[in-house]
This record gives structure tokens, sequence and C-alpha cells, in this order.
């Protein structure tokens, strides 16, 4: 029962990123929204399939490495990219930007 | 089983959300735009190759799914370096 409730979760939280990233303004909202959506939605996802397939326990842990690396590659990548974003010249739509404050 | 039909309904669910990001990638206005949607859709082909390989109980594709993370991560950081440089020498 609580697969297929974390399968389901998953999948909405997948279709709102896709939402997100087509309908928001601006690259670092798009990212935000990229990022937390995917991140959450394919860990979900991936506990899910853990949790509903039958197979030794090898398979399982290699399940489990693959979550785990998905919750350490996904924000760092994300990060770098907003960076790079920043320094490519692409300005926030925002009131307050403190990155400028810091970075002058 | 039910489980069978409920992990179909997962894979053509991916495969859509990809599609819908795939008009970011190829209309969107700025570069890093696209790096997004690159980034995003590399991510949601590792979890349909996971749900493939639990549907198929063919067990040996995850391998290829941590394969393909790991690529995901250094492209990005990659193209995230080629933006900072190429900013700084125009």
């Amino acid at each position: 029962m609580i697969e297929i409730i974390l399968l389901l979760f998953g999948e909405a939280v997948m279709v709102f990123g896709a939402l997100g990233i087509l309908r928001f303004p601006d690259v670092y909202t798009r990212l935000h929204a990229a990022t937390k959506c995917d991140t959450g939605g394919a860990m979900s996802i991936i506990l899910a399939l853990i949790l509903i397939m039958d197979a030794p326990a090898v398979v399982r842990a290699k399940f489990l490495v693959l979550a785990f690396l998905i919750a350490m590659i996904n924000p760092m990548v994300s990060h770098a990219i907003a960076r790079g974003a920043y320094r490519y010249g692409v300005k926030p739509k925002v009131v307050v930007d403190m990155y400028a404050w810091d970075n002058p | 089983m039910a489980q069978e039909g409920l992990l179909v309904s997962a894979f053509y669910v991916l495969v859509f959300t990809a599609m819908l990001i795939a008009y970011r990638v190829v209309r969107g206005q700025t570069l890093p735009d696209r790096i997004v949607g690159l980034n995003t859709i590399t991510t949601k082909v590792v979890v349909i190759i996971a749900v493939v390989s639990v549907m198929r109980e063919e067990y040996y594709l995850i391998d290829l799914a941590i394969v393909l993370l790991m690529v995901n991560a250094v492209g990005g950081l990659i193209l995230a370096k080629y933006m900072e440089r190429r900013a700084l020498h125009d």
C-alpha cells in the first residue's frame, strides 16, 4: 500500500515540475522547480520500486546507491548551473538581488 | 497483476513529462534554459531505465542507470564551466 502512495506522489511531483519548467518566467525560478521537484520525485519513485520488486538484496542495494547518488549529484549540478548562468550574464527578474550585493 | 499496470502508467507519465520539457529545450530563450531542460530530461531518463529494469525483471539495467547519472553530473559541470568561461572572454 505504501509503495503505491509513494509511486503516485512521485508521478505528481514530476508532472508539477514539468509544468513549472514550462510556465515560470526566469532561468532561476525554472531551476528551482526543476531541481527540487526532480530530486524529490526521482527518489520517491526509486524507493517505491525498492518496495515493489522481489529481488535479491544486492539489487536492492544498487537501487539505494542510485537514490543516494541522485540526492548528492542533482543539487550540486543545479548549483553549478545557477552560478554559471549568473556569470554568463542572465539577470534574475526579481526585486532583491543579494548575489549582486555580495559580489559587486 | 495490478502493480504491472501501475509501472506501465509510471513509464508513460515519465515519457509525457520528458516530452513537455523537450519544448523548453527546443525553444528556450537563452542558453541556461536549454541546459536546465537537458539536465532534467537526463534525470527522467535515469528513472525511466530503473522502471523498465523492474518491469522486465532484467536487473543489469540498473548499472547502466548509475553510469548515465554520473555522466550527467560531469556534463552539467562542464556546461556550467563553459558558460562562465565564455562570459569571461566576451
